[in-house]
């Protein structure tokens, strides 16, 4: 059951391993990361779409230390009971498939859960209504009676080394970029009738939009002052914090009143971004075992001893998670989104 | 973020390996992507026997043999290709011009690409499958060529391109690699030289440009035909759609409305806002189509032809009901097209309208009707085409409207827009390009049509042959067999490879070691005799009787072994299961079987030894069945008797030997199941029919050939026995497969189908029909008597006849056990065991009778020879039922064609000073129209619409020609009351009871029958029957 919450299988490191990597991470302004990356700089990956032949759309990651994804996108027509045009979350069905976990296993039902969340998969008051209607579940709707349903399946190649959802996420944010829809011969509130014609297909999401995309979900961690992107999995085993923010391209018009609304973080985020959802999870370093320092064999104090290793208390401080949104809106989210974006060129 | 994306282009195999990608849409509105793989291979041969190349590559069968090579070494040339050529058509051009691909004085040595033949399967299947019979024959050598799996040949999409324009390139493609190919064939061979061109046919403009920037050689349709003999004939068999409409353009005007778009009429007929249907025509009033919808009991009316929108009869249409303030009655006027819209000008179509004036003013007064007071009168449901679903469009056979090939007559071989008059009255007249106008007057032609647009009044067609002079035995003939879809080419090589290569030395084996008695008993020494009409050479049954110890009877029916003939699947098997049905017409058969069976060696002759399925039953003298035994048999018929010469020895005293003795068993025997089956509320119904018996010499009245069918006892004996053999067998394979038994039914009638027939009786004879049951309907028809006029009850059958719908074969597992009934006959199960030779129905059920007994026949097949999917079986009923009805409908228009080229006869023979005095008979009065009657002549078993011109007022004569007569239905005025059913006419202004003709419903006339010959109008030239009123009798 620990598995679900903690962000990974908990490498074995020792107490003063710990210490070290945290000491390095927790520099202040200037973190040493473990491979020598910048805080921000993700691994390289190498990606492909359009591999499953049969699907609506598909697409593939590997990251560099071997984890692998796969994900495939198909679409049925469906009547819709309601008559609504603002969709239902009902609509997208995501499962997550996970090697040697049960799929009702915790971390499979917690991983489809958190992404079908940031697929605007909630149905929650909170809810703007513009934003629904060019979020996933507003494409999919036909007419006022029919609408497709999607299926989204996606399949972990490899064992979870690292806690799987940015992967699984940015691979799911790849196969939605690349689906197709048969093209629309019907009109109006008409039963559907489509092109046969494959090619003709219509994209689920428009290419090359500055609009909207496929929201992704970044896994961010702190560690003291700093805020390390893509962590590794040694890197997660000693953060302070380990979030998943999910963000997503915002229409203009909506973009001003979330400004409005987040106003009061005092944040100045890229106007082409909106904040889906933040999603903590249990830090595995709160599950370690504390170093003892060679002082005080038998006592165990409170306080700290440096170069001792003492795992994580208490929340993180609101302006570290300020700071990790407005990367996350900012340039890093931008250079994501980019990135996945040159990928799905053709399918 | 760096990435990497994996590269195919290192990949060997990546050539061999494409695929297509299409959307498939379900009935289930379920919507899938579909992707298949295919490998391409080099092995697939061209298939030219001037190739030396393939014939080594290409694949073999499991003996080692490849398919021969179909294209010919030397094909034909033509002025532009002396050296001979293939041609390579593309999908447009089979579209436009499959008549003249399936000509046999051009288009030889066809390549059909796989592309192609795809492509055309979407667009028309009815062209399809004429391709795929094409393909089919050796003589025509057409080669399907399968391009999309040959490495060389196959044509991957470009980004951007179109469907349409990649199919393009792949025929060029093909072509270009054909020549290649030959050449490099035939290099340095001194067959170097005869390499053929490949000509591409296609009628795509820009395909033919890019042909020419390509190096291939392409030629428009047009222009090819336009190089071969004879092209005038064959240029007027393309397809005139399309050419019309290139240079009509943009000609604004539109008579009819737009069709709805297929999603928004399937989105409708699921919501039940429309509704689908089969569009029928009245046979009287052309402007008056009806289609029946499950969602009502009644069929909805479409009125006009605004509403009916280029619908034709048979077409399956999408149809939306009108308002309220639209509802019409069903018409009371009789309506002729010809008569209408005579003066039409095919090529004048700038100012024509889609309702001429008349038109509309017949329409008007029918509206009128709608105000009416009684039932009848009463606005019924009306409703308008809104698209079409399925055209049904056929061949029709039809004949050059004179009147409408205008002055320019004599201009020689200019193209010009003549009308084409389809002999079935229900479709609309076809505006037809012909470069033969002049030559087609006066022929039998066949056309078929093409299209009929939004600016078009009328479908344009085009000319597919001419079946020779209108009146000619043989083109009539012809005619008939086309416009009922009749089978009638001669048997191809492969079935007659399957009779018993003994041919009509065949015996039955000598030795009952022999394997072909495994199974059968021996019921030679029973007095076995058969009964039929005269003159009968496929003879399906044959019957015995013999007392029993006990006192009771075993009674034998036999019936032709045609199962043993005909093994399932094989050639013989399909060609008759196509057929359906022997087709007999007058003077002519079409048989299902060759000849070599149906009269010999499955025919039950007497005299000789003869395979036969028995049916045995053992009867108390009551006629109660005690046991039923089937047994595959060998049998001895004594005599083959006609119905005559049986009642004859029947009815002779003298007679006193065992045979005629089991003749009399038989008789009273059958007199007892027929009562018993009476009192169960079997109908007795009347259809209108006569018999022509052909043999009598030429000398003395033609007309004395036409005989009404007279029943004798012996008739009913053998039917009784027939109906019990067919009941019991019935009940026999259900019991065996209740599934995929092969049954007959005939659905019990929906009481409003009487309505109509009900109210006449009532006000007319004050008589009620009690439809509640077929037994209550038996009963009250035998009460419609008329002491005055004994024909009147057979009259009553006969319509009573028409209220119902008509027996069909199903397989047992398509209806619930309750729906089986046969209403006709009341019986709970049927099925037809006893005509195997000419029913493909019960050769089916002989198959599945001999496994349901275990019958093992020579190969231990037959057992599972029986055993049939029900898919299978279900397109096999569809296609009997169908051929079923066209076979009967066929007979009655040939005896109907005979009667009047009889009366033709004999006027030419009686008439003297070459005016026709007809023949005076009896008729009876079946309908009444506001501008005439309906009235049908038992004698001939025909009727006819008698129109205001043609009745005889008092103190008129019969004689004037048919112009003459016509001036007068201007002169006539008529007095119509659709309460009474009745119709007064008189002359303009002499409203004179004692001058004037009064006629109803039910009422026998005193007719004058005679043919003559149309001059003008739909029949110009024509033969048809007329019939005069010449006074009614009370």
């Amino acid at each position: 059951m620990q598995k679900a919450s903690s962000a990974s299988q908990t490498p074995h490191l020792s107490p003063a391993e710990l210490s070290y990597l945290y000491t390095s991470l927790a520099l202040p302004g200037a973190p040493i990361r473990p491979d020598g990356r910048s805080p921000t700089q993700f691994r390289p990956l190498c990606a492909e779409t359009g591999i499953l032949p049969g699907t609506n759309g598909s697409a593939r990651i590997g990251f560099a230390d071997g984890t692998q994804a796969i994900v495939g996108v198909k679409a049925e027509v469906e009547r819709t009971d309601s008559g609504e045009l603002s969709g239902s979350s009902s609509w997208v069905q995501i499962s997550v498939e996970i090697p040697g976990f049960r799929d009702d296993d915790a971390l499979p039902v917690f991983l489809s859960e958190m992404m079908r969340e940031a697929l605007g998969g909630v149905d929650s008051d909170t809810e703007t209504d513009t934003g629904s209607e060019t979020g996933l579940k507003g494409r999919l709707v036909i007419n006022r009676r029919w609408h497709w349903r999607l299926y989204i399946d996606v399949l972990l190649l490899s064992q979870p080394l690292s806690y799987p959802l940015p992967l699984l996420s940015l691979t799911t944010h790849l196969a939605l970029l690349s689906t197709k829809l048969p093209k629309l011969k019907s009109q109006g509130e008409e039963d559907p009738f489509f092109d046969d014609d494959w090619e003709v297909a219509q994209n689920l999401y428009p290419r090359h939009s500055t609009t909207v995309a496929p929201p992704i979900t970044l896994l961010v961690v702190s560690v003291g002052e700093n805020i390390i992107f893509d962590p590794n999995r040694e890197e997660i085993a000693v953060a302070d914090a380990v979030m998943a923010v999910s963000v997503t391209r915002s229409e203009k018009n909506s973009s001003a009143k979330s400004n409005a609304e987040e106003g009061n973080l005092a944040l100045k985020p890229n106007p082409k971004l909106k904040l889906l959802s933040i999603r903590t999870i249990d830090p595995p370093s709160r599950l370690t075992q504390p170093g003892v320092p060679d002082a005080e064999n038998a006592t165990t104090g409170d306080e700290e001893v440096a170069g001792v290793w003492r795992p994580r208390r208490g929340g993180v401080k609101r302006a570290v998670v300020a700071n990790m949104v407005q990367l996350v809106l900012g340039e890093v989210g931008e250079e994501v989104l980019q990135g996945l974006e040159g990928f799905s060129v053709h399918t | 973020m760096k990435s990497l994306r994996r590269d195919f282009s290192s990949n060997p195999q990546a050539a061999n390996v494409s695929s297509k990608v299409f959307v498939r849409s379900t009935k289930s509105g379920k919507v899938q992507k579909i992707v298949r793989e295919l490998y391409l291979r080099q092995d697939i041969p061209c298939s030219s026997k001037l190739c030396s190349i393939c014939p080594a590559t290409a694949p073999a069968d499991a003996n080692g043999n490849i398919a021969p090579f179909v294209l010919s070494d030397r094909p034909a040339g033509t002025a532009s290709f002396p050296r001979g050529h293939y041609l390579v058509p593309d999908t447009n051009a089979l579209l436009n011009g499959m008549d003249l691909f399936e000509q046999t004085g051009a288009f030889y040595d066809v390549i059909i690409l796989q592309t192609v033949l795809e492509e055309l399967k979407n667009q028309s299947l009815p062209l399809y499958n004429r391709l795929v019979a094409l393909i089919k024959t050796d003589e025509k050598r057409f080669y399907l060529f399968f391009n999309e799996f040959r490495l060389e040949t196959h044509v991957r999409r470009n980004p951007e391109e179109s469907i349409n324009d990649r199919n393009d390139r792949a025929v060029r493609t093909v072509a270009r690699w054909y020549d290649e190919h030959l050449r490099a064939a035939t290099r340095h061979t001194k067959r170097e030289k005869m390499v053929p061109s490949i000509v591409v046919i296609t009628d795509d403009k820009e395909n033919i440009r890019k042909a020419k920037e390509e190096n291939v050689t392409a030629l428009s349709l047009q222009n090819y035909v336009a190089g071969l003999e004879d092209s005038d004939r064959l240029l007027d068999m393309i397809n005139e759609s399309r050419e019309a409409k290139e240079t009509k353009g943009a000609r604004g005007e539109l008579f009819y409305p737009e069709y709805y778009s297929m999603s928004k009429m399937m989105t409708g007929v699921r919501a039940g806002t429309l509704h689908q249907g089969i569009f029928n025509v009245s046979p009287y009033n052309y402007l008056e189509g009806s289609v029946n919808v499950p969602a009502f009991g009644k069929p909805l009316l479409i009125l006009g032809r605004d509403n009916s929108n280029r619908a034709i009869a048979g077409d399956v249409v999408v149809i939306e009901v009108l308002p309220k303030d639209q509802w019409k009655s069903p018409s009371t006027k009789i309506v002729d097209e010809e008569a209408v819209t005579k003066n039409d000008n095919p090529d004048a179509e700038d100012n024509e309208e889609v309702v001429t004036e008349r038109e509309r003013k017949a329409l008007q007064e029918e509206v009128k009707k709608a105000h009416g007071k009684n039932s009848e009168g009463r606005p019924q449901p009306t409703a308008k085409v809104v698209g079409i679903i399925k055209r049904n469009w056929r061949q029709y056979v039809g004949h050059v409207d004179s009147g409408s090939t205008g002055t320019q007559v004599n201009s020689g071989r200019r193209q010009q827009n003549v009308f084409v008059l389809p002999m079935d009255k229900r479709v609309p007249k076809i505006r037809v390009r012909t470069r033969q106008g002049a030559e087609l007057v006066g022929q039998r032609i066949l056309v078929t049509i093409d299209a009929w647009d939004r600016d078009s009044r009328y479908p344009t067609g085009h000319f597919v042959r001419s079946l020779g002079e209108l009146e000619t035995k043989g083109a009539e003939t012809e005619a008939l067999l086309l416009e009922y879809d009749v089978q009638y080419k001669p048997f191809p090589k492969a079935v007659l490879d399957c009779l018993p290569s003994e041919g009509h030395g065949w015996k039955v084996p000598a030795s009952k070691d022999d394997i072909g008695w495994k199974g059968r008993r021996d019921l030679r020494d029973l007095l076995i005799c058969s009964i039929d009409p005269p003159g009968c050479q496929d003879i399906d049954d044959a019957l015995h009787a013999r007392p029993l110890p006990n006192g009771n009877f075993e009674v034998g029916v036999h019936i032709a072994d045609v199962s043993h003939f005909v093994k399932p699947n094989n050639p013989m098997d399909l060609e008759a299961s196509v057929r359906g049905t022997t087709v007999y017409l007058v003077d002519k058969r079409i048989d299902m079987l060759p000849m070599l069976l149906g009269t010999d060696l499955c025919s039950l002759k007497p005299h000789v030894e003869r395979y036969a399925f028995s049916v045995i039953w053992e009867v108390t003298p009551n006629a109660e069945i005690v046991s039923a035994d089937f047994t595959k048999s060998v049998i001895f018929s004594r005599e083959a008797f006609s119905y005559e010469q049986a009642q004859k020895r029947i009815d002779d005293p003298s007679q006193k030997d065992e045979l005629t003795q089991s003749m009399r068993t038989l008789l009273h025997l059958s007199k007892v199941l027929r009562q018993k089956r009476m009192d169960a509320g079997a109908l007795n119904l009347a259809s209108p029919e006569v018999r022509i018996e052909t043999d009598n010499d030429e000398v003395g009245d033609p007309l004395t050939d036409v005989k009404t069918k007279a029943m004798l006892a012996t008739n009913s004996l053998v039917e009784e026995f027939m109906l019990l053999a067919n009941i019991t067998v019935a009940s026999k394979i259900y019991s065996a497969f209740p599934q995929t038994a092969m049954l007959r039914r005939h659905a019990t009638p929906p009481p409003q189908n009487f309505e109509e027939l009900t109210n006449q009786l009532a006000k007319k004879r004050n008589l009620e029909l009690d439809v509640s049951s077929s037994k209550a309907l038996a009963d009250s028809l035998d009460h419609c008597v008329d002491e005055a006029n004994p024909f009147f009850n057979t009259l009553v059958r006969i319509l009573a006849t028409r209220c119902m719908t008509s027996a069909e074969y199903f397989c047992a597992g398509a209806h619930a056990e309750s729906e089986f009934r046969h209403y006709g006959l009341a019986s709970p199960i049927y099925t037809h065991f006893t005509s195997p030779i000419r029913r493909y129905a019960d050769l089916l059920v002989h198959r599945q009778l001999a496994s349901a007994i275990g019958y093992e026949g020579e190969d231990g097949r037959a057992v599972i020879e029986g055993v049939s999917t029900r898919n299978k079986l279900e397109d096999i009923c569809r296609n009997i039922n169908y051929r079923h009805r066209n076979a009967q409908f066929a007979g009655r228009a040939s005896i109907e064609y005979y009667v009047g080229q009889a009366l033709k006869a004999r006027s030419e023979k009686m008439s003297v000073g070459g005016v026709d005095s007809g023949i005076e008979e009896q008729g009876y009065v079946m309908r009444v129209f506001e501008n005439g009657v309906v009235v049908f002549v038992p004698r001939f078993g025909i009727e006819g619409v008698v129109r205001l011109e043609d009745f005889l007022l008092p103190g008129e004569s019969v004689g004037g020609s048919v112009e003459e007569r016509k001036t007068l239905a201007v002169r006539r005025e008529t007095d119509f009351d659709s309460e009474e059913y009745t119709l007064r006419v008189w002359e303009k202004g002499q409203a004179d009871p004692n001058r004037s003709v009064t006629v109803e419903l039910f009422q026998k006339v005193q007719v004058n029958v005679s043919s003559v010959k149309e001059e003008g109008g739909r029949g110009a030239g024509k033969r048809k029957v007329r019939i005069l009123i010449m006074g009614s009798e009370k």
